[in-house]
């Protein structure tokens, strides 16, 4: 290749000026004229039948309109895998935090006052927050299916056989919790109709053009008919893929034909967006006397919480990566995707691999100390290296630098 | 409600205005005066992202009330001149990521290094430490303040 | 007493959707009428550099600075679709399609350019700071500005999708492509009256197939390894009946300055075939060793294991107490 010119070098970084100077515009910092404001109602209980009764605030004086799922103009429903999210809570809440409604009025301390006024009756009902329970026959069902939504499997020669010819076997159960993304700037965003009549929606996000079909689909129009806006955003690590503010401000702009804006609190970003899978990883892991692996087993069991989000993909990039980056010929995992009555979870950084490690690595350390090996030897021995083959049977072609990775911690 | 009458001056500007008594500076700032370079985290004085200058001191702009500021003199982010050395020392260093506790922390250094021009590496961090960055990590914000820092003493930075 | 230990960890990730998703960027290039050009691709900057690569990566194919590269990536009605600003997969996936739109763009302004220089071929001709000249010959050159002028509908497509299969009833495929590797070390102090963990020093070594912007890989790792700090050490939203009991910055405790060492680190370059100029992707791989490291480094300095993360004090206290 010929010598890179730019390629290569620590160029500034091109938004920071606007960020030093504090002129980046993040939703928050717009405001347009005539603009309205908009709070969201949330659900206060993990798993109940709701009754809305929105008159009372809607008499508010200022309130311009509460909105419920009855004025959802095309599909009460998102999610970037499942449609399993509703834009509005109709008949039932599944975790605490759903959307049940969206107070528009003129400023937002007559939204904010508003709330006070909107009665949701709750029924409760059983809930389920267990991923172990839920996936018994006879608990709480979250929606009308089976809690246990994907179940993913990789089957590579036979661990059964495998064990029985290992010199050591390590088996422990380890559990990591849900976390949240914690990006700095909580969401918020801005709706108004253009020139062209149609809805713009600028809002935080990773993935505008998805978001553009989503709106489109609850907006029941095509969606050359939405633009998405994408100013600066604080942060996402995944906390951005799904939708928060994006469908309510669309419906609240298209109805009420002004702008409407609404900005989350931290409590509230807390209870809108995603949060990284908590799982509870059964791992046994064999090796030969010289610390050869030969066998691993794991089950691997994710909590999805009320909806799906990315579960699927998450816990199928965890089944992947499960051996670690380790040469094992003889692998079982099962992966489970269930829904709780727990806040959702989805992507966030490490997708499902960043859970894997917490278990596969000290494995590691645990079956080396019991060989007399030190860690980097254990990790050497067994190493991905150019041609080696994964759990998934997929050979690794090109540069594969990891031994070298694990050499360069020798010095340290 | 009951208005209370304040004289302030902003980023060298004097304002007399009539604030809610329950107006939080931030929301003067924000919505009043539009200096949207104030950015509002959490609400509750814990991730600095709201951090602004006054009497000399950083101060979490949720968590005082507008009334608080009265005779005050108040330093936000688009008080800082344009060639600062702070801001440029940021955007050399690779300080700045999404940029929503950028303008804190920008102030918080200023704080810092209005004095004390020579700080350890532990001095940096305490100085920041109230100001919460998810994205970088924060060495790169610390090495942009002992730039800055070396630069305000006259040397060149490196 | 303060007992200290170190421990290491290493991981692969493998980038993109993956599994045979028709994982797809698109972008444009353009060429304006003042001889600059302007990119538009749907990659959104959430903060990570995607602005940044994308300018480094057409300016580079293109033989052009960065400021003379126009980005156009905040309006869907303005941009193709590059795809989600996740899985580590834009500077992989979008960057392959910038560099795409990019030569594509480049072969038409040569045709146009071996027209106007009245040449037989547009081999032989190089194209470098705005310039377009015979490589034998330069002073025989046109600009991209006098280009420009005579042709104002000169812009190119660039598409570019990841190579992955689906898997079979067996998880067994080809998944993902391409796979980063990535190696972390820790040093931890373990004060065994407080409970408290802090992190001496740490070195993290990382396959990043090639830098296309050192210093922005570099804030990467400091980022995920804050990150990664937290996930071992203090997060956790704290659920009791499905509410959060953590869920506000009072109470979920993220890492301050004062958490997070100097990290020494390694880059690691041997070019990717696929990736655009070699680059793969970073965002995740980054902050992924990084916990296990310091649980291994935690076990190195008192003897316990844990098996929950986070090791919070208490949890750390607890443990050394049932110990014994």
């Amino acid at each position: 290749m010929n010598e890179l010119k730019i390629v290569g070098k620590s160029i500034n970084k091109i938004d920071a000026k606007d960020k030093v100077d504090g002129s980046a515009i993040y939703p928050q910092d717009i405001y347009l004229e005539n603009m309205a404001f908009g709070v969201t109602i949330r659900s206060t209980r993990p798993h109940a039948f709701i009754k809305v009764d929105t008159k009372e605030a809607g008499k508010i004086d200022g309130v311009l309109k509460v909105f419920t799922y009855k004025d959802v103009p095309g599909k009460n429903h998102h999610g970037v895998v499942l449609k399993d999210h509703e834009v509005f809570a109709s008949k039932k809440v599944r975790r605490i935090g759903d959307p049940i409604a969206f107070i528009v009025a003129e400023t937002k301390e007559i939204a904010e006052y508003a709330k006070n006024f909107i009665k949701v009756e709750y029924e409760d009902i059983p809930a389920v927050f267990d991923p172990e329970e839920a996936m018994k026959e006879d608990s709480p069902k979250v929606h009308d299916r089976d809690n246990v939504f994907y179940h993913f499997k990789i089957r590579r020669g036979d661990v059964e056989k495998a064990f029985k010819e290992c010199h050591v076997i390590v088996e422990n159960v380890y559990k990591v919790p849900m976390v949240d993304h914690a990006f700095l700037q909580p969401e918020a965003g801005v709706a108004f109709l253009d020139e062209d009549g149609r809805v713009v929606v600028i809002a935080s996000t990773q993935y505008p053009h998805f978001d553009q079909e989503e709106i489109a689909e609850s907006l029941g129009v095509n969606k050359e008919m939405v633009r998405v806006l994408t100013p600066a955003v604080g942060g996402a690590f995944g906390g951005r893929e799904d939708i928060t503010v994006q469908i309510h401000l669309a419906i609240a702009a298209l109805t009420l034909k002004r702008p409407v804006k609404t900005v989350y609190s931290r409590e509230e970003s807390f209870l809108a967006h995603s949060k990284r899978h908590a799982m509870k990883m059964y791992y046994k892991t064999g090796a030969l006397k010289d610390g050869t692996l030969l066998a691993l087993e794991a089950k691997i069991i994710g909590d999805s919480g009320a909806y799906a989000s990315w579960a699927m993909n998450v816990l199928r990039k965890s089944a992947v990566h499960a051996t670690g980056p380790y040469y094992i010929p003889n692998v079982k995992v099962d992966s489970f995707a269930v829904y709780t009555n727990n806040p959702f979870t989805g992507a966030m950084r490490g997708f499902g691999a960043t859970q894997v490690p917490i278990a596969y690595e000290q494995q590691m350390d645990i079956l080396a100390e019991k060989l007399g090996l030190t860690p980097i030897e254990i990790r050497l021995k067994n190493c991905f290296r150019e041609g080696s083959e994964t759990a998934t049977g997929q050979v690794l072609e090109g540069f594969v630098p990891l031994e070298r990775c694990i050499e360069e911690l020798k010095s340290f | 409600m009951i208005l209370k009458k304040i004289e302030v001056n902003i980023n060298g500007r004097d304002y007399c205005l009539d604030v809610e008594e329950n107006l939080r500076l931030i929301d003067l700032l924000r919505d009043k005066l539009k200096l949207t370079g104030t950015k509002e985290g959490c609400g509750e004085g814990e991730c600095g992202a709201c951090t602004v200058i006054m009497g000399g001191k950083i101060v979490n702009s949720c968590l005082v009330l507008a009334f608080q500021a009265d005779k005050s003199r108040i330093i936000t982010i688009e008080g800082i001149e344009e060639d600062d050395v702070i801001k440029n020392s940021f955007i050399e260093e690779g300080a700045v990521q999404c940029g929503f506790c950028t303008p804190g922390m920008v102030l918080a250094a200023k704080s810092l290094l209005d004095k004390n021009l020579n700080p350890t590496e532990e001095e940096i961090r305490e100085a920041i430490s109230g100001n919460l960055c998810r994205c970088t990590g924060y060495n790169k914000i610390v090495s942009a303040v002992k730039k800055a820092a070396k630069l305000k003493r006259g040397g060149d930075g490196e | 007493m303060k007992k200290r230990g170190k421990g290491i960890a290493c991981i692969f990730y493998g980038t993109g959707y993956g599994n045979g998703f028709p994982d797809v960027s698109r972008a444009y290039a353009r060429l304006l009428e003042d001889g600059r050009v302007e990119i538009s691709v749907g990659a959104t900057e959430v903060g990570q550099g995607a602005k940044t690569v994308m300018v480094q990566i057409a300016a580079e194919t293109l033989g052009l600075l960065d400021k003379d590269i126009v980005l156009i990536n905040e309006d869907t009605s303005k941009t193709p679709d590059a795809g989600t600003a996740a899985a580590s997969r834009q500077t992989y996936n979008t960057g392959n399609a910038v560099k795409i739109a990019c030569e594509n763009l480049k072969e038409k302004i040569l045709e146009d350019a071996a027209k106007l220089l009245g040449v037989n071929t547009k081999v032989g001709l190089c194209m470098k700071d705005g310039l377009i000249y015979v490589k034998s010959y330069p002073s025989k050159k046109v600009s991209l500005k006098e280009i420009a002028e005579l042709n104002k509908d000169l812009q190119a497509e660039g598409v570019f999708t990841a190579h992955t299969t689906q898997m079979d009833e067996n998880g067994q495929g080809a998944p993902y492509w391409p796979y980063t590797f990535a190696s972390c070390a820790v040093e931890v102090e373990v004060d065994t009256e407080t409970g408290e963990v802090s992190i001496l020093r740490a070195k993290h070594v990382l396959d990043v197939g090639r830098a296309v912007n050192p210093s922005l890989v570099e804030g990467q790792i400091d980022g995920g390894f804050a990150m990664g700090v937290g996930y071992a050490l203090m997060e956790d939203i704290g659920l009791k009946d499905g509410k959060m009991t953590n869920g506000s910055f009072e109470k979920y405790i993220i890492p301050t300055a004062l958490d997070i060492p100097e990290i020494e680190k390694v880059l690691i370059e041997y070019p990717e075939d696929t990736a655009p100029y070699g680059a793969k992707g970073i965002g995740e791989p980054v902050m992924i060793p990084v916990a296990p490291a310091i649980l291994n480094a935690i076990y190195d300095a008192i003897g316990v294991r844990f098996y929950e993360i986070p090791v919070t004090p208490e949890r750390v206290l607890l443990a050394l107490q049932s110990k014994g």
